[in-house]
């Protein structure tokens, strides 16, 4: 699952081994509020300096890196402050793709290390070595945006992670890591889908446009103390409209396969995302995100660019957050569609269903309410992909399966500039890419 | 006088190599430091002794041109030979010098700062000279960060550390399914 086509809340089921891991959680959390807090730069800068004594060892232990450093001239012992990183190689997706196994260190025996996939920009798959921690790492970063949000769990808290993908999954599993709560994943799907929520009634949910325009348009579901979506498009529309059904904070946050949360956008200022230090490290002043992981992982990530864009500044924000902050995101290029009843839906809704697809491998354009154009770089077997994409259309209210036309193209025409811009329409609305 | 390091990046950003020196040239050029420090400097038969030592990776002569670049390029020539005593041999020095700064190639002296840096405070360590505003173990640590020579070997025992991790980690799988199959045999 690609974090860019498909952002989901990264929750991994397997419950029973999680509760050793509650302190080191406390201790994420306490290391996020405790560099949110530092007001001078130099202060909060060498508190950062000092991780890299962890990277330095991860670099060594990472094969890549190692011949990586070595072709350069360079070792993992130069890199003693953030103002050194600018002389390092970075590591792009395509890279990550091609030496996923050797980026990473040798996982530990006892690690319980996973890899996930995601869809890389080669069409290869892109696997991502993941210790225990790293799936964790949502869950103690959820109790620094709690806290943020000034929401006290209660003992036992229900999480709910509400979406509307087909096929409708759900379950429900012990969450030991979080106050020994509960997690239910609920599908709007189902028929039931409100009686589901009025019985967890739940603190947290997590959710995206899609799953929150639904939330929007229903009466009487209980009330949680907090909504997160992940970093896809959220109109101003949709955000006025949730307002008035929930009255709680809506996290936006933005994460990667690759990288785990980075930044979480500001309740006050619409666009502004607080970079998630000290566990990761975006560098100031570029024009696109370039990421350094700070917290030990199996998977050691120096000058990593997931070609989302935006710029890093150092920031005193009005929330009361000290830090860095993220501007002109623009990772997940805004698309929205038009249905047949003049609806707009949210385009990236729909990035499941090209989740064996890298983002620059395939266009779908919207050229009429009912008329489609998908451009695929490989297109030999456009059949099931056409079959699954006329369902998802169907859930999002083409209730007739609109036109399709499908094109086979090369990669190279469908490369419009440093971010990916897999959704477009030729129906004009304000806020979208055309 | 101490040795600027940070005024001497400078000044050799501000006079980037153009061409590389005629080996003769540098060799006249090191010469000339130390006589303008009224040392005696290397003779023709020790430079052909410094050069047989260098059967490594064959990086002597663009070291010594690079160290020659250096000396006319920026201060390090002066300080040099305000630093070198009389008492010094400049040969050992040299020897001394160039062992040091073995696996450091021209391009990264030239394009990778921190190279850059470790080749200039290894000169400075050779001729024992001191770095401005620093204390001798400020740069002692400093020199030890840089290291790419104990950096490379350490990068090396990593390397086969993990081979070997790898190769038990199989070997001890193997022996799982061995046992496993052992195992089985006796039930039947
Ligand atoms: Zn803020």
């Amino acid at each position: 699952m690609d974090a860019r086509v498909a952002p989901r809340a990264n929750i991994r089921r397997d419950t029973a081994s999680q509760r050793p891991h509650v302190p080191w959680a406390e201790s994420i959390a306490a290391g996020l509020s405790r560099l949110a807090a530092v007001p001078r730069e130099d202060e909060a800068r060498a508190l950062l300096d000092a991780r890299l004594e962890w990277l330095r060892g991860a670099l060594l232990a990472s094969p890549y890196y190692v011949r990586r450093l070595q072709q350069v001239g360079l070792h993992p012992g130069d890199l003693q402050s953030l103002q050194d990183l600018r002389h390092f190689p970075t590591l792009e997706r395509t890279g990550l793709a091609l030496h996923w196994g050797e980026v990473s260190a040798l996982p530990s025996e006892d690690e319980g290390c996973v890899v996930v996939r995601s869809s890389g920009s080669t069409g290869e798959p892109v696997r991502v070595v993941r210790d225990r921690r790293d799936c964790l790492h949502m869950w103690a970063v959820l109790r620094f945006w709690l806290e943020r949000a000034e929401v006290a769990l209660p003992p036992r808290p229900r999480v709910v992670l509400l979406d509307a993908l087909p096929g409708g999954l759900e379950y429900s599993v012990r969450l030991p890591i979080l106050q020994d709560g509960a997690l239910h994943r609920v599908s709007v799907l189902r028929g039931d889908a409100r009686e589901r929520l009025r019985r967890v009634s739940p603190t947290v949910v997590f959710s995206d446009p899609e799953g929150l325009r639904w939330w929007a348009e229903q009466d009487g579901l209980p009330v949680p103390g907090l909504v997160l979506s992940s970093a896809q498009h959220l109109s101003e529309a949709l955000r006025e409209r949730l307002a008035r059904v929930l009255p709680v904070p809506v996290l936006n946050y933005y994460a990667t396969t690759e990288t785990g949360p980075l930044a979480w956008e500001c309740f006050r200022s619409t666009g502004h995302f607080h970079v998630l230090a000290p566990d990761v490290w975006l560098e100031p002043d570029q024009d696109e995100v370039v990421v350094t992981r700070l917290r030990p992982s199996v998977l050691p990530l120096l000058r990593y660019r997931p070609a989302d864009a935006g710029t890093v500044r150092r920031d005193a924000c009005a929330c009361g957050f000290q830090g860095w902050t993220l501007e002109g995101f623009g990772g997940r290029g805004a698309c929205g569609f038009t249905t047949p009843t003049g609806r707009s839906v949210d385009a990236w809704a729909l990035a499941w269903v090209f989740k064996h697809h890298a983002l620059r491998a395939f266009r779908l354009t919207q050229l009429a309410p009912t008329h489609f154009e998908l451009e695929l770089v490989d297109a030999t077997e456009p059949g099931p992909l056409r079959e699954r994409l006329t369902g998802a259309l169907r859930n999002l209210g083409w209730s007739d399966a609109p036109r399709l036309d499908v094109r086979a193209v090369s990669g190279d025409s469908l490369v419009t500039g440093t971010k990916p811009l897999p959704f477009r329409t030729r129906i004009p609305r304000e806020g979208n890419h055309t | 006088m101490d040795f600027d390091i940070k005024h001497i990046r400078k000044q050799l950003a501000d006079t980037p190599l153009v061409s590389p020196y005629p080996h003769d040239l540098s060799v006249a050029i090191i010469c000339d430091t130390f006589r303008l420090a009224n040392l005696r400097p290397p003779s023709r038969q020790d430079w052909t002794v410094l050069e047989q030592r260098d059967r490594g990776a064959g990086l002597w002569k663009e070291q010594v041109m690079m160290l020659a670049h250096l000396l006319t390029a920026t201060e390090l020539r002066a300080t040099t030979a305000a630093t070198l005593r009389p008492n010094m041999d400049a040969t050992t020095l040299l020897q001394r010098f160039f062992t040091e700064v073995e696996p450091l190639t021209a391009e990264m002296i030239r394009s990778n700062v921190f190279r850059l840096e470790e080749f200039l405070r290894k000169w400075v360590h050779a001729v024992e000279g001191r770095v401005k505003d620093e204390a001798p173990q400020q740069s002692a640590a400093r020199l030890k960060q840089l290291d790419y020579r104990t950096a490379l070997q350490e990068m090396q025992r990593a390397d086969e550390a993990r081979k070997q991790e790898v190769e038990r980690r199989k070997q001890e799988l193997q022996e799982a399914a061995l046992r496993a199959t052992e195992a089985r045999g006796w039930r039947e």
